[in-house]
């Protein structure tokens, strides 16, 4: 089974990679809110074409990238069917009595390229940092340290149990298991899937045990290090002109 | 003697009501190597997980170095005991090879310089220096065991708790494993504590070993411990195999009261009681030999014959 590895490539050289990381990480979402609050379709292609720039920029494999934006895009593709039919608005062209309204295209689209925008921003920005970069950035951040917490844990732990899985589905296959649609079939997935969850916890107890015994007390302390340099004040104040200026255009 | 853990009057029980100790009493002296050995179930990780007081018990008293640990802070405590468990995927839980060995140290309140100092330090000791950067996942099985021993490590505990060290290893991860502990007993003086099933192993590890089956059962030298056979019987246990061979080896003749316990031993004795006996030794078969070898394959094979019956 493949790993969901979202830092393969953070090992790369780029202006992106070398950002630090808690201004890429401030600077990108406050990019992502800036998009994601746009409604003229015009600026919302503009606010997608950026940030498919800053994913050249970063050079991380077109391929890898577009595995996970494109499921995004999967998922937001039924509006494009639905909303021409059911918004009201100017008639784009009638199928055998059933209009199809250019409004609800529009705003179909807007939410797809809105959507698709804060995804490829996301994205790079996980994508160009370790995740223990990461994670240290919302340390530095001031997040609360149980959030972190928990995203580190559940990152740490889905490749555990995606092993677990699939060490319990291959030994069900060894036995001539074979996945079907029907009562049976599905009982058993939903067996299998219960007993992971029953190992999950049984795992979770031992991991706690094993961070008490290493002097965990629920505060999170770190070893941060990072340091901004003219670069990253430059970066940011670049990206925060842009995040800022999407907004303004609209005015004038 | 100094010290290095008493444990007096211990007894726990799980939430279910069922007992895992029982009025556990005994001593650990400082820079031995103490084997815990007992069946499956038997309740060494729950005990183990008191040592460093993960598990907090009233009923009960442990010292270390004559301490109570009940009454350290968990800085202090984690400075005397460390455990490390038998899953290392429990124990590697941070994002990168560096952090999990820092985890410790961090927690102990130390500088940064210090704490960059000791997992360098516990990094080159398991060989895994240059791997901070690494991601756990991604690290072999006996290089997790290995990294899940530097992240104690790092702690620099002075009594070291291991549960099943060398289990799921190959034999050379085992081998470098064993020698890695007692390196650290030798060496750096550190008391180590072991729980293990591994027979064949357990010599090289352990001056004294307890039974444990949530009562201690029996104490004493490895050799003490393989010759009471009814014991180990009663406990699964076994003895290792160059010592049963040797059994078998008195019953024709082979006249010798050491009985080795591991192969490099065994390659002692038998030099040595070979040049005693003018370059040779004699073996034979009596009508009584039969008889002998019998009993002793009886007493020492009872697992298989439990099996058939």
């Amino acid at each position: 089974m493949e790993y969901p590895e979202i830092d393969a490539f953070a090992s790369l050289n780029s202006p992106i990679h070398r950002f630090d990381p808690r201004a890429k990480m401030l600077t990108f979402t406050l990019l992502i809110f800036s998009f994601a609050f746009v409604d003229d379709l015009k600026i919302a292609l503009y606010g997608f074409l950026f940030s498919i720039l800053i994913l050249l920029v970063s050079r991380l494999p077109m391929g890898f990238a577009l595995k996970r934006i494109r499921m995004v895009f999967f998922f937001l593709f039924p509006l494009l069917l639905i909303m021409p039919l059911t918004v009201d608005g100017e008639e784009l062209m009638n199928i055998s009595g059933i209009s199809v309204s250019t409004e609800g295209l529009a705003y179909a689209s807007l939410i797809i390229i809105r959507a698709l925008a804060a995804v490829t921003l996301a994205f790079t920005m996980l994508a160009t940092t370790r995740f223990d970069m990461t994670m240290k950035a919302l340390y530095a951040l001031r997040v609360p340290g149980m959030l972190v917490q928990m995203l580190m844990f559940t990152y740490r732990y889905i490749f555990v149990i995606i092993d677990e899985f699939s060490r319990m589905w291959e030994s069900m296959q060894c036995k001539g298991f074979r996945l079907k649609a029907n009562y049976h079939g599905l009982s058993i997935f939903g067996n299998i899937l219960g007993m992971l969850i029953i190992k999950s916890y049984d795992r979770t107890s031992r991991v706690y045990q094993a961070m008490v015994s290493k002097g965990y007390s629920g505060r999170p302390r770190a070893l941060i290090n990072f340091k901004m340099s003219t670069k990253d004040y430059v970066l940011s104040t670049c990206m925060v002109l842009i995040a800022v200026s999407v907004h303004l255009i609209n005015w004038y | 003697m100094i010290e290095a853990v008493k444990v007096e009057g211990l007894s726990y029980s799980y939430s279910d009501g069922t007992k895992a100790l029982e009025g556990i009493d005994l001593t650990i002296y400082k820079g031995e190597k103490v084997v815990v050995v007992g069946p499956n179930g038997a309740g060494k990780t729950t005990f183990f997980l008191h040592l460093n007081g993960t598990i907090k018990n009233p009923a009960g008293n442990i010292t270390v170095f004559g301490r109570s640990i009940s009454e350290m802070r968990i800085e202090e405590r984690i400075h005397e005991v460390g455990v490390v468990f038998q899953d290392p995927d429990d124990q590697l839980f941070m994002p990168t090879v560096f952090d999990d060995v820092a985890f410790g140290p961090v927690n102990m309140g130390l500088e940064e310089n210090e704490v960059k100092k000791r997992v360098i330090k516990a990094l080159l000791k398991v060989g895994l220096e240059g791997f901070e950067t690494k991601v756990p996942h991604n690290l072999s099985y006996g290089q997790k065991k290995r990294l899940a021993l530097a992240a104690v490590l790092s702690m620099e505990p002075k009594v070291l708790v291991l549960d099943e060290p060398t289990a799921n290893l190959d034999p050379k991860s085992r081998a470098d494993f064993i020698s890695l502990i007692n390196e650290l007993n030798e060496r750096d003086g550190i008391t180590t504590i072991i729980a293990m099933h591994d027979v064949n192993a357990l010599p090289e590890l352990a001056n004294r070993v307890y039974v444990l089956n949530r009562r201690i059962v029996a104490e004493g030298s490895p050799r003490k411990i393989f010759s009471d056979w009814e014991l180990l019987r009663e406990n699964n246990l076994e003895a290792p195999d160059v010592f049963k061979l040797f059994k078998v080896l008195n019953c024709f003749g082979y006249s010798s009261d050491d009985l080795p316990l591991s192969f490099d031993e065994a390659i002692q004795i038998l030099t040595r009681t070979i040049e005693g006996k003018d370059g040779h030794i004699h073996l034979h078969v009596h009508e009584h030999t039969h008889k002998e070898l019998s009993d002793v394959v009886n007493s020492y094979n009872h697992h298989r014959n439990n099996g058939k019956k």
